[in-house]
């Protein structure tokens, strides 16, 4: 007699289950679906805008341009306040332009985290720790964009929300949210002009060739090895996941510095742990905008561990860092 | 019965409660103030005393509710009526506790060595929001946060965008 409806209940719970669970992975394949359209708009289109970035109370704005020819990738950003520094990325490698301290930094990019790499990991992580949904239309420099929320399902990461234009994708605005959901980073274009042709010359960096008086700083490719630190991460936050470790021979450092890199998908949080400089170290938390630095002695080793996550995330790795 | 008999608790004194978080009681009087935590007035103090340094700290805001939640949860801890001298669990946490509390000063501390301030910037340069202001500005993790915004997944959606953290951030020290 009872078989019957304890069977049917069953049968409901079973499909509820499915239901949930096809309904994550949906929210998640939507999440990945529209992250990628973001990230391909951001690749292969020309554009040229103006991007204000705040954080801190303080206000920033740059000219960014972007182009696609046969060689690939071309960027170029130029800091409109201030001293006028910029940054140019071909393909790979970033350079930063510092005219006032007459240094060029020459960034190898040595690992491309374009999403579609990340895939199943990214599917899994961004579904278990982020709801993720459609906000308002909201007209963004001149354009209709659409808004995106990912909000986080714990106090380990900040909320993200994103608005990307309706016809192009392109991303035209991104706060990072605390957990009051008050913004604490902004990038927004105020103006912005997708798809128009932008010569090759307007993307080269302004101090060329680089008098000859400027310091040329550069990290060699094979300045990077990959390979096991030693070094460990015993509570690593939920979500988390190792996406690189190795040694990087750093600037201003005798010995090779252990870095590793961890994921949730859609931020990343670096940890690196050096030999105790002789000189004080400032230990402890501090903040700009979006990213979170935290610095502790671990015997005879500094370790900061850095990223675009709250406080208590940067604070606990630190805390958990150790060796094998 | 030995003397970490559970005797009537008494209420502490703030001074005994930071006296405490400094870890600066010795073991017999750690205990006894340990036990004066289950007083609602100390262990008030005590968590105003917390949420005071974490705020300074900056680790976030304090939490409503937190001394209610503290008190009910010391309330459920077993009462411990002789415990071994050579099980410092009272004297542990208080020196951890201090070892935190420390924290706050080491980075005043560490400020005032490190940066070359006028004499009349010291005062301000002790409040940690100075040195948080200051440390993003340090070459090194300058270098640091250069290394890292390659690795972020933010710059597949955003290009180059996010390295104007690094390039805005550090208006004075671009050069060292």
């Amino acid at each position: 007699m009872t078989a019957g409806p304890r069977h049917t209940l069953g049968l409901r719970a079973c499909f509820g289950v499915a239901t949930l669970v096809w309904a994550s992975l949906a929210l998640a394949d939507d999440a990945i679906g529209w992250l990628q359209q973001a990230a391909t708009a951001a690749k292969q289109l020309n554009y040229a805008g103006t991007l204000v970035y705040s954080h801190d109370g303080r206000v920033e704005t740059s000219r960014v341009m972007h182009m696609v020819d046969a060689t690939g990738e071309h960027e170029k950003l130029v800091n409109l306040d201030g001293p006028a520094r910029e940054v140019i990325r071909n393909n790979e490698q970033v350079r930063c332009y510092y005219p006032d301290a007459k240094i060029i930094r020459i960034e190898p990019r040595t690992y491309r985290n374009a999403f579609p790499s990340l895939l199943p990991q990214q599917l899994d992580t961004l579904a278990g720790y982020y709801f993720f949904r459609k906000a308002e239309i909201a007209r963004i420099a001149g354009l209709e964009t659409q808004a995106y929320i990912f909000e986080p399902k714990d106090g380990m990461r900040y909320g993200h929300k994103l608005w990307a234009d309706l016809t192009s994708g392109l991303l035209l605005k991104a706060q990072l949210m605390n957990d009051r959901n008050v913004p604490i980073e902004q990038f927004v274009f105020t103006d912005i002009q997708i798809g128009i042709k932008i010569e090759r010359d307007t993307v080269r960096p302004s101090f060329r060739p680089p008098p000859v008086d400027w310091e040329m700083r550069e990290s060699l490719p094979g300045d990077v090895v990959q390979q096991d630190t030693g070094w460990l991460v015993k509570e690593l936050p939920p979500g988390f996941s190792k996406i690189v470790e190795g040694y990087r021979t750093l600037r201003g450092k005798v010995a090779p510095v252990a870095h590793l890199v961890f994921s949730d998908g859609l931020v990343a949080v670096s940890v690196f742990v050096e030999p105790m400089p002789q000189a004080p170290q400032l230990i402890g938390l501090s903040q700009q905008g979006g990213i979170n630095v935290y610095s502790r002695q671990l015997n005879d080793h500094l370790v900061t561990v850095l990223g675009e996550t709250p406080g208590a995330t940067v604070r606990q790795i630190a805390y958990s860092v150790a060796h094998r | 019965m030995s003397k970490f008999a559970a005797g009537p608790d008494v209420e502490l004194t703030p001074e005994e409660v930071s006296l405490l978080m400094d870890g600066e009681l010795d073991a017999d009087r750690a205990e006894r103030a340990c036990r004066g935590l289950h007083e609602v007035a100390s262990v008030q103090t005590w968590v105003c005393y917390h949420v005071i340094s974490d705020c300074l700290r900056g680790d976030g805001m304090p939490t409503w509710g937190i001394s209610k939640r503290f008190a009910a949860r010391l309330a459920a801890e077993p009462t411990v009526l002789a415990p071994s001298r050579a099980r410092p669990t009272p004297a542990a946490v208080a020196w951890a506790v201090a070892a935190t509390v420390a924290a706050v000063g080491v980075v005043g501390w560490v400020a005032l060595t490190t940066m070359p301030l006028p004499p009349s910037a010291i005062a301000t340069a002790q409040r940690v929001d100075e040195v948080r202001a200051a440390d993003l500005r340090r070459p090194v993790v300058n270098e640091y946060l250069l290394t890292h915004q390659e690795y972020s997944p933010t710059m597949a959606i955003q290009g180059v965008r996010p390295y104007l953290r690094a390039v805005t951030a550090d208006p004075q020290d671009a050069s060292k």
